[in-house]
């Protein structure tokens, strides 16, 4: 497995983590916890990003792994 | 009307007053009741007694006596709601057995309560050492409330310093093989929910003897066919994994990496992630 296919890798789980917080979120009623899930979700978002730009460039160092 | 026929209406209405009244009187359970009540209760029971065999008499005459009786602990209620002093009289005062560690005889006395009667009680709230006692207390009620010292109270998370997920009220939503549908709305779910979870378990719903929603509307179920497995609820978990795991990935891109700016792009999020973690863990592993 090449490094741009690992890191591809973690970002998907990543996102499904992030995907995770919102249904946690979503699903209590209680608003403390709602609060903090949401919160954990924005933060994930952010190393989501940092994650895809990443991934954008190995594409571009390694063009023949392009796509998932 | 023969005297079956006729004892037999009577004790029907007699019954049935009675229940009126006590409705009347309040819910309160027999521990608490004060010495009135407990003689009221006693009388109106015995009046309906009186009332269901005995036809001498007119019956008003005994509806009139337990409406009487009844009257009298509603009325002593209202009246201590309104005065400090009537309620003391009504009620009594509690008293205090221990304080700051030390046991007050001359209040064991004044309620007559002797040493191994104290400490049947400290027994009975879990305390064997009156070393550990601080204060203790005779409620009106007869009860005895203790305060423990400080170092011999049970560890709270506050004095750990932990941080603990809040309490949330738990529902149960399916009972005997049937869905309840209030607590389900209270919960904030359908019954679509209940069987998705149903399906995600390989449950059928006749099978299921309780259903109860836990925190993060996760299905705890219980069988009737006790040999059954059900898998436990494990999306919290699997998430807080999966968590785990993508912080460890980037930990290790920033060690293979040798890009420095990449590198410490990873470093960074990978502490964020690690204070994410740190946050959501309480919340997530109970």
């Amino acid at each position: 497995m090449t490094v741009g296919a690992q890191v591809k890798q973690t970002l998907a789980s990543l996102k499904g983590a992030q995907a995770d917080f919102e249904t946690f979120a979503l699903s209590t009623q209680n608003k403390k916890a709602k609060q903090l899930y949401s919160q954990a979700a924005e933060q994930t978002q952010s190393i989501v990003d940092n994650l895809q730009q990443r991934v954008t460039e190995l594409e571009k160092e390694e063009p023949q792994f392009k796509g998932f | 009307m023969p005297d079956w026929l006729n004892i037999t209406l009577r004790a029907i209405g007699a019954v049935a007053y009675l229940f009126l009244l006590t409705k009347i009187i309040g819910k309160r359970q027999i521990k608490q009741l004060t010495y009135i009540e407990y003689i009221v209760g006693i009388s109106i029971g015995s009046i309906a007694a009186f009332m269901a065999t005995e036809m001498d008499g007119p019956i008003y005459h005994s509806l009139i006596g337990m409406g009487v009786f009844a009257l009298f602990p509603v009325l002593m209620e209202w009246l201590s709601l309104k005065s400090k002093f009537l309620r003391d009289l009504f009620e009594g005062k509690s008293t205090v057995l221990i304080k700051e560690g030390k046991i007050l005889e001359d209040n064991l006395k004044k309620e007559r309560l002797t040493a191994e009667d104290l400490m049947e009680q400290l027994r009975i709230k879990n305390v064997f050492r009156v070393a550990d006692v601080e204060f203790a207390l005779m409620e009106t009620s007869g009860e005895v409330s203790v305060l423990l010292k400080s170092e011999s109270q049970p560890v709270t998370p506050k004095h750990l310093e932990l941080t603990v997920a809040p309490t949330e009220e738990n529902q149960v939503v399916i009972m005997d093989g049937v869905i309840m549908d209030e607590p389900l709305a209270t919960a904030g779910l359908n019954r679509r929910w209940v069987r998705t979870e149903l399906q995600k378990a390989g449950v059928a719903l006749e099978n299921v003897f309780l259903g109860q929603v836990d925190k993060g509307g996760e299905l705890y179920l219980d069988l009737y066919d006790d040999k059954l497995m059900v898998p436990g609820a494990q999306a919290m978990k699997l998430a807080f994994a999966t968590l785990k795991k993508c912080q460890a990935d980037l930990e290790l891109y920033a060690l293979n990496t040798k890009n420095e700016q990449m590198k410490r792009t990873y470093q960074t999020d990978s502490e964020q992630l690690q204070q994410i973690i740190d946050q959501v863990k309480p919340f997530m592993i109970r």
